[in-house]
């Protein structure tokens, strides 16, 4: 990467250096379609201020954009491969129509729908205003939206994703993963780290957080008035912490599981279907109670907190 | 007049001030009227004149004149005569040990006393712990474990299809484990300092508290929707709540680490909830 460098283009070059990358201008009325050749291991950055965002991996070094009853736009190469010349670094601009005038560009894009096929090694970074995203099958994502659902799917090498307002699913992916929402729910379905240390984290403060087969060694998951729900594995030598201040926690866990267990709680109460050895206990009166104790070797750290809510551990 | 000649001891005496009433009278008499006495004066004078400089400090010191040291000396004995037992044991201890034999005697009972008493008090703490250690083997009973706070009492600890006697052991397991916590928190000082520490801890988070909420008041109605805002401030309710709830708890107990965990979390929700304002108006921002 430190081969690489930085190439800032006014706007005219843009255009010709799209041209010469195979650029298909197929602008409608309201619809915009533009592609460009690119680098299979492409970053495209870009900010929507509207629309229903759907971003597809494909098995081609191209980089094709549609947006549909909205802005037109244009490329903006930011870096490129010195030895093969290909874009590695890109970003959409938007086009502004002035009467009489040439179109002024702008930072972000809009439309009814806008869809991308990008590589399937490709990163890409969305801003989003009020967006509706769904993405598939590329290599790391990170979308920051003001509101509006975040959907990823076969997402190979990381998410961070965040909405203040709307749902995070992510379905069989990999890698680090952050998700974050305000006001929605965080649901994770078949998900494991792609390198040795990856952490899974999510956050909300106004809904539930549903995990399903999650594959981490190491997760993190709060919120603030939302249940929280985990079936998975608990592997060794993990640390794995689920709390909430206003909602139940119910994990559903292997027979064989072997974790050492800190679950503190309010008002509620805790129960279990695992041989969990309760090593201490304080229960006396007031606003918190705690339980420590252990199943198995112990090789794992589970920490469990609620304020007010009940604690339930099911076996899988 | 040699004959009748004053004793240097004397002269030195009278020149310290320190002979009698009738003494000085009678050596400034014969002093007056012989030389050879006058002269030992002033040489003693001189003397004087020369040290008492060089020891000025020495000399403004105060020093106990003899009747001091006689009214100390009896003050010493009536006080000797009055003193309760123990100190006089005391006092006899001390001189005892002064005998490096006795001394090694004594160390050694010492330690063989300290050694006995702790054994002695581990002794029912780990019949408590092997209890604890093997709970499956009472366990199938314990496979389903349920505890009802809000409704029992606290020691009530609900065990579904558990028999009596083991939830007893429970609880005298958890009570002996706090009690073998206290004392040694409070002996090493490890307890002051952990609670200095956490005091700074919260002092830190109420800090950031305060000032995020200024900026987040001032940005919240402009950049939140009413729904959103009607979210904000239950979540903020919720925190809050928990927030003082834990705080009332530690004050009643300072050890309750579960309490001091929900707490920072809450503290940390809160900062959390409180930077999402800021940090949305600034995606708001560049988003246009």
């Amino acid at each position: 990467m430190a081969a690489l460098s930085t190439f800032v283009i006014s706007q005219p070059a843009i255009t010709e250096r799209i041209a010469k990358a195979n650029l298909s201008d197929l602008s409608g009325n309201d619809t915009s379609e533009k592609s460009i050749m690119v680098d299979g291991g492409v970053n495209v950055s870009m900010c929507v201020t509207e629309g229903n965002l759907k971003v597809n991996g494909w098995n081609r070094k191209e980089v094709r954009v549609l947006i549909k009853d909205g802005s037109k736009f244009n490329f903006k190469v930011l870096q490129k491969d010195p030895h093969i010349g290909n874009p590695v670094w890109i970003t959409l601009t938007g086009l502004e129509n002035t009467k009489g005038k040439d179109p002024k560009p702008t930072e972000c894009v809009w439309g009814d729908v806008i869809e991308m096929d990008i590589p399937i090694g490709a990163t890409i970074n969305i801003k989003g205003h009020e967006t509706t995203t769904t993405i598939d099958n590329v290599k790391k994502v990170s979308v920051k939206n003001i509101g509006g659902n975040i959907s990823l799917r076969n997402i190979r090498n990381g998410i961070n994703a965040s909405t203040y307002e709307g749902d995070v699913t992510v379905e069989a992916s990999a890698g680090e993963m952050t998700l974050e929402s305000s006001t929605g729910n965080i649901i994770a379905f078949e998900a494991a780290p792609s390198e040795i240390g990856d952490i899974f984290k999510a956050k909300t403060n106004s809904g539930a957080i549903s995990l399903q087969h999650l594959e981490y060694r190491q997760i993190e998951v709060n919120s603030i008035s939302g249940s929280v729900v985990f079936n998975g594995t608990i592997l060794s030598g993990g640390s794995y912490g689920f709390s909430t201040s206003n909602g139940s926690i119910r994990l559903s866990l292997p027979l064989a599981s072997s974790f050492r267990i800190s679950a503190s709680y309010g008002f509620g109460t805790f129960s279990t279907e695992l041989p969990i050895k309760i090593i201490t206990e304080d229960v006396h009166p007031g606003p918190v109670k705690s339980i420590n104790g252990s199943l198995g070797t112990g090789d794992a750290t589970l920490r469990l907190t609620t304020n007010n809510g009940s604690v339930a551990i099911k076996k899988q | 007049m040699k004959n009748n000649c004053l004793d240097i001891g004397l002269i030195q005496a009278f020149l310290d001030g320190e002979t009698a009433h009738d003494e000085t009278i009678r050596v400034s008499g014969h002093i007056a009227k012989c030389n050879a006495c006058a002269l030992m004066l002033a040489e003693a004078e001189d003397e004087s004149a020369i040290v008492f400089p060089a020891l000025e400090r020495e000399f403004n010191t105060l020093v106990p004149t003899h009747r001091l040291w006689n009214k100390i000396n009896e003050s010493i004995a009536t006080e000797r005569d009055h003193a309760p037992f123990w100190q006089k044991a005391w006092a006899y201890l001390t001189l005892a040990l002064a005998s490096p034999s006795i001394a090694a005697a004594a160390g050694l009972i010492l330690v063989v006393g300290v050694v006995s008493a702790i054994w002695m008090s581990r002794v029912p703490v780990s019949n408590d712990a092997a209890v604890n250690a093997n709970p499956t083997k009472t366990s199938s009973p314990v496979e389903n474990i349920t505890t009802n706070a809000q409704l029992n009492p606290p020691t009530e600890f609900q065990i579904t299809s558990v028999s009596q006697p083991l939830a007893a052991k429970f609880e005298r397991a958890v009570y002996h484990a706090d009690n073998r916590r206290g004392p040694a928190q409070s002996t090493s000082g490890k307890g002051q300092a952990a609670s200095n520490s956490y005091a700074s801890d919260e002092e830190s988070y109420i800090k950031t508290i305060s000032s995020l909420s200024r900026s987040a008041n001032e940005q919240k109605d402009a950049v939140m929707r009413p729904s959103e805002r009607v979210a904000f401030e239950s979540d903020m309710a919720v925190v809050d709540d928990a927030i003082s709830k834990m705080s009332k708890q530690i004050k009643q107990d300072p050890k309750n680490d579960s309490a001091r965990r929900v707490l920072y979390t809450s503290y940390q929700n809160k900062i959390d909830l409180l930077n999402s304002v800021s940090q949305r108006q600034e995606l708001m921002a560049s988003v246009k």
